[in-house]
């Protein structure tokens, strides 16, 4: 049974988070209403309208999309590390952290040519 | 499908030339990030050549201690004999072709403009580089170490990758005759990932048909394994189209003459060498490690695609009119002759590694030509870049004797004239063919030979004989690097020509034990 | 039964073969190429299956990786040569030949 204690934290902490999170945001957050506030919800940027049968999106969508594609995958190599990181011991942490820390260089590259940047 | 888990152990003194070289190349991504624009190429340079040249020095260092005689990082990567000979020729070919890259104006000033647009005028204007390029061939020649080196499929198919895609974006970074170095990053990439596909696809079925994609264990359950014939041949099919590509045999040459012409000169000359020194060792260990056994059924078409290749690469130069194309050829033809000694095995170890040491001295001896002669086509210059149409090359020899000399010297050693390396590489390679039983293929590639000294010959005449044109191109001034790669290849090739003894028996003792399993 | 899934496999890797010789736009060959990839995938998680071991499953992550990398540098040559020709056909693509 206490097996299962860890989760129910989890559980516990997770819905205290979105609750805590909701409930404070109306209290703290800047109230500015604009066009694109209340607008349609779209990946939180103004909707493009698009001619039927499909126009052309701008370029760089597609440098957003190959930046996710990238760094989404990358997470795949932390399953199987997570499945037997305490037999791996020291040695899998030593690796997955030099793992991660080179991604995080491709990281800083992206955001310092400013690929982060939305225009 | 349990089993315990227990943590690997790394040899990082084994893998220790590859870590400097990756390592450096993740520096340079840092630089790229950190760095001011204009102190990139002044830290860029320095690490990347010191990077190689240590790398250097760690597989000196390995063979001074000895060759290990185990596989490393549990089996996946073999740092034997063979691999640290290898290793110590595409560092040293690295080196020399980055120094070619160190003169920047090869190279596209913002890859993302559009050619002939505004934006590209002021980003020339403004002096702008893709000095990213260092990390780039750092990459590939990275991948260029742990390819030859792989000892499971896997990791060969990983370090297959990481040699390609960096070369595929450099291909189309020319700065000048941009639609066709883009035309070539296309071409390329597209072929190159369909190959990729077909040595997957053959690494799945002979993992199905073995159990394992470790080569030494392939290698075991070839006499084990009843029953399942039909995958195991199909796998080594498709392995082997995977491989042949690489290598630019026919029929799988059809990329090498666009990717050569197309992308800028040095990457070319990185490309010519040591991608085809990297891809050898790996073609090499596979059918050598882990399809050994199979000889009888792999040799025969080995025997067709060498014969095809130096056919097909020796005619086909002689239509060329472009002096990389024909360069390129030229390339597929030396394909050809070195896998002559690829299927001059034997039942004998004695007769392998007589053929392996010949083929590994042969890819030392055309590697560093073929630097050469390509850094000697970057200097010849007409208003619009490269002189690269043939008829503009006419009558340089009264315009530079010196430059024409050194070209018609590598050109002579492409054609394996006495006194220069191609002469024993050539002699080498065909010699354990004879004693391998290959002799049939031995006379087509005397006569192919024979067929592709017409074009170089013709080459040198054009340069020595004919009258210069009156705007013909001009030759620039070297840069320091430019120089120093010519005079390099030029000793090299002198050397090798007149006392191969220190590197013959260099590749005999490397040869010696052959591939570890 | 395996057999169906390697059936399968084998006919992802068919289709994705002749998709690339035979289809003129660059990002459609590119996307045959991933079929393939994805192909071998179903080949090294069934194969993992019949042998009894992982090796296969863990393959398959890396082709993930490999095909991710692919895709990123493949559309961007294909981006930077369609923005120049307009056109993304490789039979356009033809100032290299013979």
């Amino acid at each position: 049974m206490e097996l299962y204690v860890p989760i129910l934290v989890l559980a516990v902490l997770a819905a205290g988070f979105a609750v805590f999170s909701v409930g404070i945001a109306p209290f703290t957050g800047p109230k500015r209403w604009n066009r694109a506030k209340l607008d349609a919800y779209e990946c939180g940027i103004e909707p493009t309208p698009q001619p039927v049968g499909g126009g052309r999106f701008p370029l760089k969508y597609m440098i957003t999309a190959m930046l996710f594609i990238v760094f989404d995958i990358e997470i795949i190599f932390l399953y199987p590390w997570a499945v037997a990181f305490d037999r791996l011991g020291v040695f899998g942490l030593v690796e997955m952290v030099l793992f991660i820390v080179t991604v995080l260089v491709a990281y800083a590259y992206v955001w310092r040519r400013r690929g982060l940047d939305w225009d | 499908m349990n089993g315990t888990i227990q943590a690997p152990t790394l040899e990082y003194a084994q893998l220790a030339p590859m870590l400097v070289v990756f390592g450096a190349a993740i520096v340079g991504v840092l630089v790229e990030a950190f760095a001011p624009r204009y102190l990139r190429s002044a830290i860029h340079v320095p690490i990347t050549l010191l990077s190689l040249a240590g790398a250097f020095a760690l597989t000196i260092w390995q063979v001074v201690k000895g060759v290990p005689t185990k596989p490393a990082a549990m089996g996946a990567v073999a740092v034997d004999g063979p691999s640290l000979f290898i290793w110590g020729t595409i560092l040293v070919l690295a080196f020399v072709s980055v120094l070619l890259i160190n003169d920047e104006d090869h190279f596209v000033a913002a890859a993302a403009a559009v050619p002939g647009s505004a934006e590209e005028e002021q980003a020339l204007h403004e002096g702008a580089g893709h000095t990213e390029v260092y990390p780039l061939a750092l990459f590939a020649v990275g991948g260029m170490l742990l390819f030859p080196a792989s000892n499971d499929l896997l990791v060969m198919f990983v370090a297959l990758e990481v040699m390609s895609l960096p070369l595929y974006l450099l291909c189309g970074l020319a700065r000048r005759r941009r639609l066709l170095s883009q035309e070539a990053a296309v071409k390329y990439f597209l072929l190159g990932a369909f190959s990729s596909a077909f040595f997957l696809y053959g690494t799945a079925l002979l993992y199905g048909y073995a159990g394992s994609i470790d080569l030494a264990k392939i290698s075991a359950a070839l006499g084990v394994v009843g029953g399942q014939e039909t995958l195991l041949y199909i796998g080594v099919a498709m392995l082997g189209v995977g491989l042949l590509f690489k290598i630019g045999a026919a029929p799988f040459q059809a990329w090498k003459p666009d990717v050569y012409q197309g992308a800028p000169t040095p990457i070319t000359a990185l490309m010519a060498s040591g991608t085809l020194v990297a891809a050898f060792g790996a073609l090499l260990r596979v059918f050598w490690v882990a399809l050994g056994g199979l000889d009888w059924n792999w040799s025969p078409v080995l025997w067709a695609v060498a014969i095809l290749t130096m056919v097909v690469g020796a005619i086909l130069a002689i239509t060329q009119t472009d002096i990389k194309r024909m360069l390129a050829y030229s390339s597929i033809a030396h394909g050809g002759f070195l896998l002559v000694g690829v299927v001059a095995t034997g039942a004998a170890a004695g007769q392998n590694s007589k053929a392996l040491s010949a083929i590994l001295f042969y890819l030392v001896a055309y590697g560093f030509t073929t630097v050469g002669a390509f850094a000697v086509v970057t200097m010849v210059r007409d208003a619009g870049g490269e002189a690269w149409h043939l008829s503009r090359w006419a009558g340089l020899g009264k315009r530079s004797p010196l430059l024409a000399g050194i070209f018609a010297f590598f050109l002579l050693a492409f054609a394996g004239i006495p006194l220069t390396s191609g002469f024993f590489g050539k002699y080498a390679v065909f010699q354990a063919a004879v004693a391998g039983g290959a002799t049939p293929l031995v006379i087509v590639g005397v006569v192919a030979s024979a067929v592709a000294a017409f074009f170089y010959v013709r080459v040198i005449v054009l340069m020595f004989f004919s009258d210069p044109a009156a705007d013909g191109p001009s030759v620039v001034l070297p840069s320091r690097g430019t120089a120093a790669v010519v005079g390099v290849a030029v000793l090299a090739t002198v050397f090798l020509g007149v006392f191969p003894q220190p590197v013959l028996h260099l590749a005999q003792n490397a040869a010696q034990s052959l591939f570890i399993r | 039964m395996t057999t169906h899934y390697l059936v399968l496999s084998a006919l992802l890797f068919a289709i994705g073969g002749v998709g690339v010789l035979v289809r003129r736009n660059a990002i459609v060959v590119f996307m045959c190429v991933e079929l393939m990839l994805n192909a071998c995938n179903l080949a090294f998680v069934t194969f993992a299956r019949q042998n009894g071991n992982l090796d296969g499953q863990i393959i398959a992550f890396f082709v993930m990786i490999v095909a991710a990398a692919e895709v990123v540098i493949g559309l961007a040559i294909i981006v930077t040569i369609f923005r120049t020709r307009r056109s993304a056909s490789v039979d356009d693509a033809s100032l290299l030949k013979y």
